[in-house]
């Protein structure tokens, strides 16, 4: 996903308005990269357990977001591969299907991907019932969520990397 | 030399909820353990290690949370056990609770909870 630069914590500025790429401007508090809580990219799709894990981020774990993300994707990546292979060679085997959609909530739980842990929800439903083609449709959209969800926070990791030279830009104005 | 910050275990098998937890609990100032298993949790409570608080997930490989918490009740372990669960289903909280629990929390944990959790059981966060 690539590092971003960190910022220099002590000037503690002011929020900065920033430009993406034609973008409408998005505020971004600089103490903390809290970009997610003032756009619209996360409207719906990350709740406040990410804010919270935004928060942890300071000096000392500059790139703390950025380490539970990439730990985010290696799991749920797994997770799904697994999944996609049960629904292949065991496709009724629904106790082994619920328990690897269990595990993959409590992942999208910790980093607050709403919209991916309505579907993981839907797809427990479906194997509670038995109901396969509903298992199979259910998991089609978590994999449609997965992806729009990482498009998303690579997005939101651009905009970080492009904040931190606006910042040593403003200061020079001083 | 700080003798004052409580000790916990994290036993949880999700490394996020781990990172996650690790992190809360050292901004309140809380020293932490961690085991990705019942059976590790277990075994750490054999060797004689003690805890103030013990946070126990309810779902993992090897040994469970229920298991973990009944096993460690019968070696004798008076800690208090918080049971953590991604549900909130009442017969989620009773199973626990019979296994020995004392409390339970909801996950995914936030600093309020875990403060919250920390001055319920008296345990000083190092402020």
């Amino acid at each position: 996903m690539g590092k971003y630069s960190s910022w220099d914590f002590k000037k503690r500025d002011h929020d900065a308005k920033v430009n993406m790429n034609g973008d409408a401007s998005v505020q971004v508090d600089k103490r903390r990269g809290r970009i997610c809580e003032h756009a619209d990219i996360c409207k719906g799709y990350l709740d406040d357990q990410f804010n919270q894990i935004e928060e942890l981020q300071d000096e000392v774990s500059p790139n703390f977001v950025e380490e539970v993300v990439a730990l985010f994707f290696k799991d749920s990546s797994r997770l799904l591969a697994n999944i996609e292979r049960v629904l292949e060679k065991y496709p009724r085997d629904f106790s082994r299907l619920d328990s690897l959609m269990y595990q993959l909530i409590g992942s999208v739980s910790s980093i607050g991907a709403l919209r991916m842990k309505n579907e993981c929800t839907s797809f427990r439903d479906h194997c509670s019932d038995g109901n396969l083609e509903g298992c199979k449709r259910s998991f089609q959209k978590v994999k449609r969520e997965y992806t729009t969800l990482k498009q998303k926070l690579e997005k939101y990791f651009q905009w970080l990397r492009q904040a931190g030279p606006v910042e040593q830009a403003t200061n020079s104005r001083k | 030399m700080d003798g004052s910050t409580c000790k916990v275990l994290l036993v949880e098998d999700n490394e996020i909820n781990r990172v996650v937890v690790r992190r809360l609990l050292g901004e309140l100032n809380v020293r932490i353990e961690e085991a990705d298993n019942g059976k590790a949790a277990v075994d750490f409570i054999r060797e004689g290690r003690a805890y103030d608080l013990i946070l126990m997930d309810k779902e993992m490989p090897i040994m469970d949370g229920h298991e973990a918490t009944r096993q460690m009740r019968s070696l004798g372990v008076s800690t208090p056990i918080v049971a953590l669960s991604g549900n909130s289903l009442q017969s989620d909280r009773d199973l626990f609770i019979q296994a020995g629990a004392d409390d339970f929390l909801s996950k995914p944990l936030s600093r309020g909870k875990l403060a919250h959790i920390l001055a319920k059981y008296g345990l000083n966060h190092g402020d």
